[in-house]
């Protein structure tokens, strides 16, 4: 009904009047038809309520003090009287300054305006002044735009970040990768500094040999990365029967023809390698080809892609993790060269690094057979964060000697090139010398009676290796650290068997993590000071 | 009766006066704009009109002791004639920071009353002395 719809349309326009009347005004009436102690100025107050106040908790309530002229209403308590009693003055409040406001012209001066409620007739205007994602009370008429694009970013050079796809002169580099199924999409671009692998599934037919194009080498290196062309680096041909060998002259294309009804030179697998300078530019790129042949049957391929990020100048080497080690990422660990204590700028790399997987710290890898001699070379490297145990039997019969099989059971243990230091971040590099934690070596004994036979062999029958590490850096983003590594080498007393006799004993190897990162501390604001200052004039007369 | 000087002698003293106290009264208010924009917030758009109407006031001001100036002492009506209109200029500019100026402080009320004082007993003065011209 058009009377509800127009009341309601009045009572959404209106909104309470802002109280203006000082005598009117009361900030210590904070209980609504009750009487607030000690406000003299609550309505809500009888005299017999002023008769038992102290103070009056607000005295004056005035206007602006900068205007020359306002109303101002005093309270106050007339505690001579009996009973005590609320004095209540309204006067005008003169400012004696030459300064102060006579009057003004300009409406939000001296006071919060009330907001203008929206309405058909100054929607547009309030749309224009505050649609915008910001805007400011002072028009911005005569600040600097600061819409335009910063000037300063036009002229820097294009600098990669972490993720930022690599640019070519006609779009991204590709990385094919299957998306929904395992069919190959080829819009996937590649990101810098993200090292990718990925597999994936594309039709072909020995018909439309020459005409698939993301079989063919020329697809993948045509496409330059800005000013940087891609140079093929390798070709391995792989024949029908999978066996794949190494080209020699690398520097020709070869590109898919039909040959004995074969589809020869079509691509398998591409890998690329692409260096970087610290300063985020690309300098250089390499692409690895495996070339392959398909015959008639077959109509689909697999193709796999990679791609690797290289600094300029460095060896590249898996990290694991950008600072903090990434859990199950493998631990980094090294050797000191022989006739180390030479200074670091003398020694290029200090510390030579295993790349290879298998003779980093490593832990003994249980078979199926269980047998300890049997299983000698398979090892797992340790990953970051798991705690592993493995473990095999081993059988002493009579005729071992205690020093062979002391020394085959420290190689079991430990592997053939146990590393003596231990990157204490995932991207720790070979020249940081001081990044790199030595490995405790502790021995311990089984037997806690000291066995007066010292003569018995002793051999080694667990490994533990405990690493301790910690949260460093920020609290949002912990980066963990390695600070400890202890390789403990248990032993036993191997008594002599008689002859006939066997014995089976377990061996264990076990790699525990432990997370000794200290607990947050917390911080508490600084201790109030009290602020105790003399007056400026109290030395008045001499001062 | 060509010893008689029909220069008016009163209106020269009180050009030479307004040009004085309008020295005064233009560096006083320019520096109350400022003390203005620093203490109270006073927004582009309402400083610059400000500022440009009083750049505009001493513009007239001087052009107008000038040919008031000149009127009297040549004995000519028009010089003194145009130095009357162009009063009823600064007479509405100085109402202006006497009403409708952005803050309008106390100072600025006595400064601009005493101007408009002056301007008056200026202007009876130049109606005075263009009658004893013409005549």
């Amino acid at each position: 009904p058009p009377g509800i719809r127009a009341a309601a349309r009045a009572r959404t326009r209106s909104r309470p009047a802002p109280v203006t009347d000082v005598a009117k005004l009361c900030v210590c009436d904070l209980l609504v038809a009750q009487c607030d102690v000690n406000c003299c100025c609550d309505s809500d107050c009888s005299a017999a309520d002023f008769s038992l106040f102290t103070t009056c908790s607000v005295p004056i309530v005035t206007g602006d003090s900068r205007l020359c002229s306002q109303k101002a209403a005093i309270y106050s308590l007339d505690v001579e009287a009996d009973p005590p009693e609320r004095i209540f003055k309204l006067i005008d409040q003169v400012n004696p300054s030459i300064f102060c406001i006579h009057a003004t012209n300009y409406k939000q001066a001296l006071s919060f305006s009330s907001p203008e409620m929206p309405a058909s007739e100054n929607f547009d205007q309030l749309l224009k002044q505050f649609g915008n994602p910001s805007f400011s009370a002072e028009p911005d008429s005569w600040n600097m735009n600061t819409d335009a694009p910063n000037p300063s970013d036009a002229n820097e050079t294009y600098r990669y970040k972490y993720g930022v796809p690599i640019q070519t002169v006609d779009a991204f580099l590709r990385l094919p990768s299957p998306v929904v199924s395992s069919w190959c999409s080829d819009v996937n671009p590649a990101g810098f500094l993200v090292n990718q692998a990925t597999k994936c599934t594309r039709s072909v037919s020995v018909e439309k040999c020459g005409n698939i194009q993301a079989v063919s080498m020329l697809f993948y290196i045509n496409s330059s990365i800005l000013a940087v062309n891609i140079t093929v680096q390798s070709i391995v041909v792989q024949s029908l029967n999978g066996m794949r060998t190494l080209l020699n002259g690398s520097d020709v294309l070869r590109l898919p023809l039909i040959l004995d009804e074969l589809c020869i030179n079509i691509v398998l697998g591409v890998s690329y390698h692409i260096t970087y300078t610290d300063a985020g530019e690309i300098i250089e790129a390499a692409a690895s080809f495996v070339l392959g042949a398909i015959n008639k049957e077959v109509l689909s391929i697999q193709q796999s892609f990679e791609i690797s990020f290289t600094q300029v100048n460095t060896k590249p080497v898996p990290l694991s993790g950008n600072p903090g080690y990434v859990v199950g990422l493998p631990i980094r660990a090294g050797f000191r060269p022989q006739g180390y204590p030479f200074p670091v700028e003398i020694l290029f790399a200090a510390l030579v690094l295993n790349t290879n997987k298998y003779s980093q710290l490593t832990i003994l890898q249980s078979t199926s057979n269980q047998d300890c001699l049997a299983a000698q070379g398979t090892r797992t490297p340790i990953l970051f964060g798991y705690n592993m145990i493995s473990g095999c039997k081993l059988r002493i019969t009579a005729d071992m000697k205690c020093q062979p099989l002391t020394q085959t059971l420290l190689d079991l243990l430990k592997g053939q090139s146990f590393p003596e230091y231990v990157a204490s971040f995932g991207n720790s590099q070979a020249q940081d010398v001081l990044d790199w934690v030595p490995i405790t070596h502790l021995h311990t004994s089984e037997q806690r009676i000291y066995n007066t036979f010292q003569s018995s062999c002793q051999i080694p029958v667990s490994l533990e290796i405990e690493v301790k590490w910690t949260k460093y850096g920020s609290l949002v983003n912990p980066q963990a650290r390695i600070v400890n590594v202890t390789a403990t080498i248990t032993t036993t007393t191997a008594k002599q068997l008689p002859s006939g006799r066997e014995r089976t004993i377990p061996i264990i190897s076990s790699v525990v993590f432990t997370d000794i990162s200290s607990p947050a501390e917390p911080g508490y604001k600084a201790w109030p000071t009290i602020n105790a200052k003399l007056p400026f004039d109290f030395f008045f007369p001499f001062v | 009766n060509n010893s008689y000087q029909l220069s008016s002698v009163p209106l020269q003293i009180l050009f030479y006066v307004n040009g004085i106290y309008y020295i005064f009264y233009f560096l006083v208010t320019l520096a109350m704009i400022v003390y203005k924009s620093q203490v109270f917030s006073y927004p582009d758009d309402f400083l610059a009109p400000d500022l440009a109407l009083l750049f505009i006031m001493a513009i007239l001001e001087v052009l107008r002791l000038y040919l008031g100036s000149k009127g009297n002492l040549t004995e000519e009506e028009a010089p003194l004639g145009l130095s009357l209109v162009i009063t009823v200029g600064s007479v509405i500019l100085s109402v202006y920071f006497l009403v409708w100026q952005t803050y309008v402080l106390k100072a600025d009320v006595i400064i601009n009353a005493v101007l408009l004082f002056t301007y008056g007993l200026e202007s009876v003065l130049k109606v005075i002395a263009i009658a004893a011209f013409v005549s």
